[in-house]
């Protein structure tokens, strides 16, 4: 909670760089926790940040969560890594306003636009097509969690990684 | 079939990460990379706590935490519900994350940054396949049970430990079809391990030597649990490094001679399991790849099954061996008169080091069996001999009855055959050998 307070406020987390690092062809892993606080994870497959970068969407397809969407209702909890395969250059954001949002079309052309940069960097450290579509997904029904970011982490492995996020 | 951690072990290989969700005891859900999950049993895996992070934070203070997998060939994904238990910083499980983290790391290009500081062991609550596409199922593993009980016939049927250790070699080649083996024979007095036989070098490498804790053989050896390493990894690469360093020393005539480890320049997957005979270590079983990712679980299991039952045979065949010497086999050469040019032996009495020539040959009790071989032929024109003269023989020094005095002539015999032909050790029955001098020789000793 320390390093949560240290960065916490409503105000403007993520720079431009920020943003175009976690729109772009990075792993999309979304965590939140139930009542019991038993935590929960789904890989998402895509992200969308508000054009004035206080609020960050997340796709995921529902039929790969179990409670996890449940649970984002319930409490607004969630924490999301953000992780360039080919680089490991890896963020953390957590948020407690999550909410079940509609999808919208330009959500859906954000998922095809990452499942294919996704892809083409996984195809960049050796796997194939086939591998890296089926680990993405997003051709079925889709989900959208909204939240503002209250807390961003430097996640990149390393003695730096767990430091709040500078810009 | 309900689906087991078993089942998911391909999932630990570490080809492709994998990530944990943890809850803070008030309740704020963290998610994180983690380097390696390692299968432990049924109903453990343990995962590598590199950093002190959130994530370890989390789970001192709320041990349930959700980890996700996914199926290296497949890409299916699992979904693991684990509870913390307990974490090892020592240890056979310890040593073991540790080498597979150095050559997880190797392949994320992450070596130096991703350090073992303990292996976390959880209990895993349940498993569930996560809704996706995947591929289709990958072809079954090569170590198949029909494949395993016809090496182990094969392995049975070994009437020495010479051909015990070559016939393991043999099936590792067909039918498993591994092409660069080795066979390292411990020594527990001097706490090394000498190599004894290989298959697919340039160099046999027989005599070289592995000290306890030394890269993934000698920690094999020290941890007494097989180690593997799927990507290529300067850390554990001591095949390479070992080589390196001999050549580094150069040739440098006296006591210290080496014998320079084989090993692939290119070597990318390695494995080595202990051979023991109940407690007590024999040795190591070595193979090594140029394919990255070739040893799996199954590759290990396999490997372990062949490693104990060539223990099981060993520790009979020795008893066998301790017994009186049986008659003379059929078929031995006739003893002949030595000819040609003398040939000039040294030993240097403070570590038994024979040379021949200028030409370092042997160490250690080998050394000494050696010397006490060919004083035999000149003082006396012996050349008979049996395994139990020489474990009676006081000049030999040998430590005690554990000792294994068959692969000591194993290990003398192929290093003759390669660098000395004139002098060949030849078995002729249970427990009973000839001593062949095919030319005259001159012995000069060098006191400690």
């Amino acid at each position: 909670m320390r390093a949560m307070n240290a960065v916490s406020s409503r105000s403007q987390l993520l720079d431009a760089a920020h943003a175009a690092f976690i729109q772009g062809p990075v792993s999309v892993i979304v965590a939140s926790r139930n009542a019991e606080q038993v935590p929960d994870v789904v890989r998402g497959c895509g992200c969308r940040v508000s054009r004035d970068r206080r609020q960050v969407t997340v796709l995921i397809e529902p039929a790969r969560a179990s409670s996890l969407l449940d649970d984002v209702a319930g409490n607004g909890l969630i924490a999301v890594v953000f992780s360039q395969p080919s680089t490991h250059r890896t963020i953390q954001l957590k948020g407690d306003d999550a909410r079940v949002v509609p999808v919208t079309a330009a959500d859906r052309a954000a998922v095809r636009r990452h499942q294919q940069q996704w892809c083409a960097d996984l195809a960049s450290i050796g796997y194939g097509p086939a591998f890296a579509v089926a680990v993405h997904g997003g051709a079925g029904q889709l989900a959208a969690i909204r939240f503002t970011p209250t807390a961003a982490f430097q996640q990149t492995p390393g003695p730096g990684a767990g430091q709040p996020l500078r810009g | 079939m309900p689906l087991t951690v078993n089942s998911l072990r391909r999932c630990f290989e570490g080809a492709v990460p994998a990530v944990i969700a943890t809850c803070s005891r008030d309740g704020i859900p963290n998610v994180s990379y983690i380097s390696e999950v390692h299968y432990v049993d049924p109903k453990h895996v343990a995962l590598s706590f590199q950093f002190f992070s959130k994530t370890r934070q989390n789970v001192l203070e709320n041990p349930r935490a959700t980890v996700g997998v996914i199926h290296p060939d497949t890409g299916a994904q699992y979904r693991l519900a684990v509870r913390y238990l307990r974490t090892e910083t020592s240890g056979p499980l310890f040593e073991c994350m540790k080498a597979k983290l150095a050559g997880i790391a190797s392949h994320a290009g992450m070596t130096g940054v991703f350090q073992l500081r303990g292996a976390d062991v959880y209990r895993v609550e349940s498993v569930t396949e996560i809704y996706g596409a995947a591929l289709e199922s990958p072809p079954p593993p090569e170590v198949d049970v029909t494949i395993l009980r016809e090496c182990m016939a094969r392995l049975s049927a070994a009437h020495d430990l010479a051909s015990l250790l070559d016939t393991l070699l043999d099936v590792l080649a067909d039918p498993i079809g591994l092409r660069h083996t080795m066979v390292l024979m411990h020594d527990p007095s001097g706490e090394r391990l000498y190599t004894v036989a290989s298959r697919g070098y340039a160099e046999s490498g027989v005599g070289a030597e592995v000290h306890p804790g030394e890269g993934i053989i000698g920690v094999a050896a020290q941890a007494r649990i097989p180690v593997r390493i799927s990507h290529a990894t300067s850390e554990f690469g001591y095949g390479r490094a070992m080589r390196e360093d001999a050549q580094s020393r150069g040739i440098t005539a006296g006591l210290e001679e080496r014998i320079p480890f084989p090993g692939l320049p290119e070597s990318q997957s390695q494995i080595a399991v202990p051979i023991l005979a109940g407690e007590r270590l024999l040795g190591v079983l070595y193979a090594e790849s140029e394919t990255p990712g070739r040893f799996g679980y199954d590759e290990e299991d396999g490997f372990m099954v062949l490693a104990s039952h060539v223990g099981a045979v060993s520790a009979l065949l020795e008893d066998e061996t301790r017994s009186p010497a049986g008659d003379e086999a059929p078929g031995v050469h006739p003893p002949v008169t030595p000819a040609g040019a003398a040939l000039r032996v040294r030993r240097y009495a403070a570590n038994d080091s024979i040379f021949i020539g200028e030409d370092y040959l042997i160490k250690g009790v080998a050394g000494a069996i050696l010397w006490r071989l060919l004083r035999s032929h000149v003082e006396d024109g012996r050349c008979d001999h049996t395994n139990r003269e020489l474990r009676l023989d006081r000049s030999i020094r040998l430590p005690d009855l554990s000792e294994n005095l068959e692969a000591r002539l194993i290990l003398l015999a192929r290093r003759l055959e390669e660098r000395c032909p004139a002098l060949r050790i030849e078995k002729t029955g249970r427990g009973r050998f000839r001593f062949h001098v095919l030319r005259p020789v001159v012995l000069a000793e060098i006191p400690a």
